[in-house]
């Protein structure tokens, strides 16, 4: 496998032990096909990582089985410490699923609060907490709205919003910035680095392989495999491209060779 | 379990609901549609049942047993005497005309009062006692029996009427009766049986298709599954749901009892509060039962396929319209094992015999264990299809 190769440029945790979110061996089948395969991976904490690869390569299928709604078929993963499905640990994880999954009946307000209170949060905390998120996704204005009156976009900014509401150690976020305008993209890759620099750990699937560039470490998956990982300035030069997207076909290439 | 988690799903979903003002106002308007039609329907008595007359019979002197009949009868409100027939003329031909009324659906019966039918009722009175020389007074009523109810309405109300006037008449008193003194139900009507039963029937409908197409939705949408990814466990959603479903069933219950007081004069003889805690443990429960049909139902068009089959035998077996008594004997174990039963029989006695909770424990026990095992079950279901 490639990642022996491709994790040189990272520190596999070995200062704090283990890394803030652990794969070790995770595998998942769906009715004999491998979505995951024995996938292993170590992301430290205070890290931005980006996963990148093609619909269909298992980034998905890994953030589902890393947050505990999925059972991996073998293997385990581990975040914070504490095998998945977390108990103790599970206040300090925040998910953004790619489907919208907020309640569409209910006020972009009222989404917030409702993620809050399944979070314990007292209402002091989380409505100062639900200003700065809001004001983070630009959708100030708009608090009152029912989400079904949103647009795509806005929808996406309010679901970013609800996972993050309790301010987590560790946020998984599957493809965060899909429908979201290039400006707001922006600010929201800001945000993402000012979560790291606080020493929070960011997971982050997508398929604008342009923007994974701001993570600290892209891996790259490919049918359910890890095909390569690291810096994206070395990922670059170690295949001689300019650009992750053709870094990523040029390991693909690789891979399927 | 942790009260706050269950507190924020519970307001979540009546929050979802308080924005759907068409649902709301089918939440609060069903039951009050519910309780104004059945009550108008099944509240009022048979009236002005269309009959014809055949007096074949033409007394004796000035004394007719028949016409004094057909007084009472025409004064008693339940028959609309259209036309008295006779005595003049062919016999055969006058039933005939008669008969030929009922069978064009212009009239529910014929009532023939046979030839000599004084003569035979007075010389029956004068040999009370003794051996009768001849028959009685008699009385042929041709039915168009297609409608059961209005026949017996129509063959009550003739030996009544009989009775009646053999009484005032004849002076002749029947040498037995029965009296009737109650023990529950002073002033109890119809309606009175009725109203407790459309009460549950509506919670209980309502509780379970919110349930089953709010559960469709969640897990279509990506929802439940998001919420689990939270401290949130499966027993706390499956409360929060019970919470917010069962006060859904209880506002509608307090809707029907208005109603039906102010509308029907329903009498409420035991507490108002025990009626409304069986609607609410009775509306939890469904909700649970809502809660597992959903999983297997891949959208809302589906999970509405099983409204049918879990109302049918509700509104069927569980003693709504009619008491148990009257399911017959194959299908009566099936009763005891629906819900609504209990919650049926259980504010009925409150209501009408104005039983109090150590009366309707039994009730209150089955519907709580309904419910308990419906909300673990699905909690559990939750859990295990990761």
């Amino acid at each position: 496998m490639m990642r022996k190769g491709g994790a040189a440029g990272m520190k596999t945790g070995r200062d704090d032990g283990e890394g803030s979110v652990v794969a070790d061996k995770l595998r998942k089948e769906f009715d004999g096909l491998v979505a995951v395969d024995d996938l292993d991976l170590s992301i430290r904490k205070g890290t931005l990582y980006g996963m990148i690869g093609p619909n269909g390569s298992g980034k998905t299928t890994m953030i589902k089985m890393m947050v505990g709604r999925l059972k991996p078929t073998s293997g385990r993963a581990r975040v914070l410490g504490e095998d998945v499905p977390l108990v103790e640990r599970v206040a300090d994880i925040g998910y953004m699923p790619q489907e919208m999954a907020i309640y569409t009946d209910l006020t972009v307000s009222e989404n917030l609060q409702l993620f809050g209170g399944l979070y314990s949060m007292d209402p002091g905390s989380r409505a100062k907490r639900e200003e700065a998120l809001l004001s983070m996704v630009d959708l100030r204005e708009r608090r009152d709205s029912l989400v079904s009156q949103l647009s795509g976009g806005m929808k996406h900014r309010v679901s970013l919003a609800c996972s993050m509401i309790h301010d987590p150690e560790v946020l998984f976020l599957d493809e965060p910035t899909v429908g979201v305008d290039p400006e707001l993209r922006i600010g929201f890759w800001q945000h993402f680095s000012d979560l790291k620099a606080g020493g929070k750990t960011v997971i982050i699937t997508t398929h604008y392989m342009d923007e994974a560039v701001r993570c600290d470490v892209v891996g790259m998956m490919r049918q359910g495999r890890l095909i390569a990982e690291g810096k994206p300035k070395e990922l670059m030069e170690r295949t001689s491209t300019s650009n992750l997207e053709d870094a990523f076909m040029e390991y693909s290439r690789r891979d399927a060779a | 379990m942790k009260v706050t988690r269950v507190f924020a799903v519970a307001r979540k979903t009546l929050r979802s609901l308080k924005h759907d003002r068409r649902t709301v106002g089918f939440l609060v308007f069903m039951p009050l549609f519910m309780i104004a039609i059945f009550g108008y329907t099944f509240g009022g008595s048979l009236e002005d049942v269309s009959v014809y007359v055949v007096n074949l019979d033409s007394g004796v002197g000035n004394v007719s047993a028949s016409e004094a009949i057909v007084a009472e009868l025409a004064a008693g409100g339940v028959l609309m005497i259209e036309q008295v027939i006779g005595p003049e003329g062919d016999p055969d031909e006058l039933v005939k005309q008669a008969l030929a009324e009922v069978e064009a659906g212009n009239a529910w019966a014929a009532i023939v009062f046979e030839d000599n039918f004084t003569a035979d009722v007075l010389r029956s009175v004068a040999e009370v006692g003794s051996v009768p020389t001849g028959a009685p007074g008699a009385i042929t009523v041709h039915l168009d029996a297609s409608n059961p109810n209005i026949a017996q309405a129509i063959m009550n109300e003739m030996q009544l009427t009989v009775q009646g006037v053999i009484v005032s008449e004849y002076h002749l008193l029947p040498p037995m009766t029965i009296s009737e003194e109650r023990v529950y139900g002073e002033d109890a009507e119809f309606i009175d049986f009725f109203a407790p039963g459309v009460m549950g029937l509506a919670a209980m409908m309502v509780t379970f298709m919110l349930s089953i197409i709010s559960f469709v939705h969640e897990r279509s949408t990506g929802t439940l599954d998001r919420l689990l990814t939270t401290p949130v466990t499966e027993g706390e959603v499956v409360a929060g749901y019970a919470l917010a479903l069962g006060l859904v069933g209880l506002i509608q219950s307090i809707v029907i009892l208005v109603t039906a007081v102010a509308l029907f004069q329903v009498q409420i003889e035991g507490s108002p509060l025990l009626v409304l805690l069986i609607i609410f443990v009775l509306g939890a429960g469904n909700q649970g039962l809502g809660f597992l049909l959903s999983s297997n139902a891949k959208n809302e068009f589906q999970a509405v396929q099983f409204m049918p089959i879990i109302l049918f035998p509700s509104i069927l077996l569980a003693g709504v319209f009619w008491p148990i008594e009257a399911v017959p004997d194959l299908l009566r174990p099936v009763s005891y094992f629906v819900p609504l039963t209990y919650a049926v029989e259980g504010c009925r006695s409150v209501m009408i015999r104005g039983w109090g909770l150590g009366d309707v424990w039994f009730q209150l026990a089955v519907l709580t264990a309904f419910a308990t095992v419906m909300l673990i079950l699905s909690a559990y279901s939750l859990k295990k299809r990761r």
